[in-house]
């Protein structure tokens, strides 16, 4: 996988446009991007991040915390936050990013205050994207839960190349907790664990059956996953037994983003050399080609 | 506006201001190439190099704490060789002195790292990191025993040369001064304080340490009370009278920070976690300082050095 698509990383303040929750489970941040934050993610590719500070937003109040976060609550956090985004759409040096988001912990508690107008520091684009392989003729997106977002950016990307026909599985705990139920322009289906929406079981199984069944060319077919490291284990596995390239992006707790810390440690093997050794999530991915990680 | 001399002496060298970066927070420069100018920075210090390429520990490394965060790199690093080819010629690239902090399981292995790096000129000197297990002595960290702390000092000071070596304290110990007086004793030309605490997050739910590694060391603004503490009670009690430099520096993310490590005695400071969160913290650090100054109509920097009253 190439390094760093884009050279121009920075640190910048950007605006908050709107923070609102979409169904149950996540909620849509929008952000103004404009100057050199414009210049920098105009040409950011769908599975880059960003490192978010979020340590100066203000707590919900106690209130507006739901019980199982309270302790959350009491965290005080320095470090950023690595979020994808679902959408980039910057023309002319002026946009706006879009992240999808679940509150789960101290940080995402914060991002739930922000309003509109709000500044906060992003530190990005960070990280390597996933790369568009030529001479794919079908891409599959196969999701889980919170690895939606970067899906989305990467589906619209795909929809520029008219000779790539693009599906995807999107599987979640339950139909409540998806942010959408379609992905536009994509032939979706969904996988739901407690059978509440689409298919009852994991994603997994409903890709498998769909590969079976449906036979295509493996050397002309790509999968992009992004979910659970559980299941993209499985994803990877199954494409291996198809035949199938894939890339996975990986989530790791980082410090830093940039691969100052060495925090984010993957576990990779040389597919010549057969020799192990670790790479960063932050610099060598987010995404990876699944052979070459070792789950 | 009065100009404020921001320029030290630091072990016989004149650096060009007092803020340096913190090993294992700064990479090998490159990294922070995008952020910042390095050629504005006092020192740079290299993360931990060892004898033989280190893959560093499973994961997860890193956990956040309340304002710190717990690390267990484990070390993880090119080896001296690759250091040598490919990280090397790059530095050459930045007008500021570069130190290469050493690390080993062994005496032998800090020795050996010195040796081989001792010839090249765009090395300053070395930071002797003694946070590390001694695997011949049964596993004991060599800077907490102050026998050990003279051997590894006296030895890596033979072996760099005309290196200057700095000595990074570990504050793991009952008494930091003892353990700063052994190497001054041994010869260090400069103290660098503090390292890390060692420190536990448990997950709850599992009982089990977050870490993979089980522990970790503490770091951030969570530590900087203690470091400023730490610095002023090793500059008071062994360290003004030898005349040996301090480089001090735990939880620091703003110039104040850094400037009440320098009222407590340090010559110079580092920039580590705070790194992590702004790239160019250490940058900001200097402008903040020479504000300081302005306002304090502090002349030269040194004079804040130990200035507490």
């Amino acid at each position: 996988m190439e390094k760093c698509a884009s050279k121009k990383k920075g640190v910048f303040d950007v605006s908050v446009l709107a923070n609102e929750p979409i169904g149950e489970c996540f909620y849509r941040l929008s952000l103004a991007v404009e100057g050199k934050a414009g210049e920098a993610f105009r040409t950011a590719k769908p599975g880059q991040f960003a490192e978010f500070e979020l340590a100066g937003a203000s707590l919900p109040s106690a209130e507006q915390t739901p019980n199982e976060l309270a302790d959350k609550a009491l965290r005080q956090i320095i470090l950023r936050r690595p979020f994808s985004f679902s959408d980039i759409e910057i023309t002319g040096g002026k946009g706006k990013l879009e992240v999808l988001y679940c509150v789960l912990g101290s940080a995402t508690l914060r991002t739930k205050t922000l309003t509109i107008g709000d500044k906060i520091s992003l530190l990005g684009p960070l990280g390597n994207g996933f790369s568009i392989e030529r001479g794919k003729t079908l891409a599959i997106l196969v999701a889980g839960g919170m690895g939606i977002p970067p899906l989305l950016h990467l589906a619209k990307e795909l929809s520029k190349s008219p000779n790539t026909k693009t599906i995807a599985f999107v599987g979640a705990r339950s139909g409540s907790q998806l942010p959408c139920r379609e992905i536009k322009n994509v032939k979706t289906f969904i996988s739901t664990d407690d059978g509440s929406l689409g298919f009852k079981g994991f994603v997994t199984a409903m890709l498998k059956d769909w590969l079976i069944k449906e036979k295509p060319d493996a050397s002309k077919t790509i999968i992009y996953t992004c979910g659970p490291e559980i299941m993209m284990a499985g994803v990877a596995k199954i494409a291996g037994e198809f035949g199938i390239g894939c890339q996975v992006s990986l989530e790791r707790v980082m410090a830093c983003g940039t691969g100052l810390c060495q925090g984010c440690a993957v576990k990779c093997i040389d597919k010549q050399t057969k020799e192990t050794g670790y790479k960063l999530c932050c610099k060598d991915g987010p995404i990876f080609w699944a052979d070459e990680v070792i789950f | 506006m009065n100009k404020v001399d921001l320029t030290i002496d630091f072990a016989g060298l004149k650096l060009k201001s007092p803020v340096f970066t913190a090993s294992g927070t700064c990479g090998y420069a490159d990294e922070l190439d995008d952020f910042m100018d390095i050629g504005r920075l006092g020192g740079f210090i290299t993360k931990s190099i060892t004898i033989e390429k280190r893959d560093g520990n499973p994961v997860p490394r890193i956990v956040e704490t309340n304002s710190g965060m717990l690390n267990a790199i484990g070390l993880a690093n090119v080896g001296v060789e690759k250091f040598i080819a490919e990280k090397l010629p790059l530095l050459k690239n930045y007008k500021t002195p570069f130190f290469v902090n050493i690390a080993g399981k062994t005496i032998d292995e800090y020795i050996a790292v010195a040796e081989k790096l001792a010839q090249f000129e765009q090395i300053a000197g070395f930071e002797l990191n003694i946070s590390c297990p001694n695997v011949k002595k049964g596993g004991i960290t060599f800077g907490t025993d102050p026998q050990l702390i003279h051997q590894i000092t006296s030895a890596v000071k033979k072996a760099g040369g005309k290196k200057i070596l700095i000595t990074k304290l570990t504050p793991n110990v009952t008494d930091i001064s003892i353990t700063a007086k052994a190497a001054i004793e041994a010869g260090t030309d400069a103290l660098s304080m503090i390292n890390t605490f060692t420190a536990m997050v448990i997950d709850i739910e599992t009982r089990k340490p977050v870490l993979a590694n089980r522990t970790g060391g503490l770091s951030g603004p969570a530590i900087k009370p203690i470091a400023v503490y730490l610095v002023n009670k090793v500059y008071n009690e062994v360290a003004k009278s030898a005349n040996v430099p301090i480089l001090g520096g735990g939880g620091i993310r703003c110039a104040s920070d850094a400037v009440e490590f320098l009222i407590a005695g340090a010559t110079a400071v580092s920039i580590g976690t705070a790194s992590f969160i702004y790239p160019d913290t250490a940058i900001k650090v200097i402008d903040g300082i020479e504000d300081y100054c302005r306002r304090h109509k502090v002349g030269k920097i040194s004079e804040l050095t130990g200035s507490l009253k």
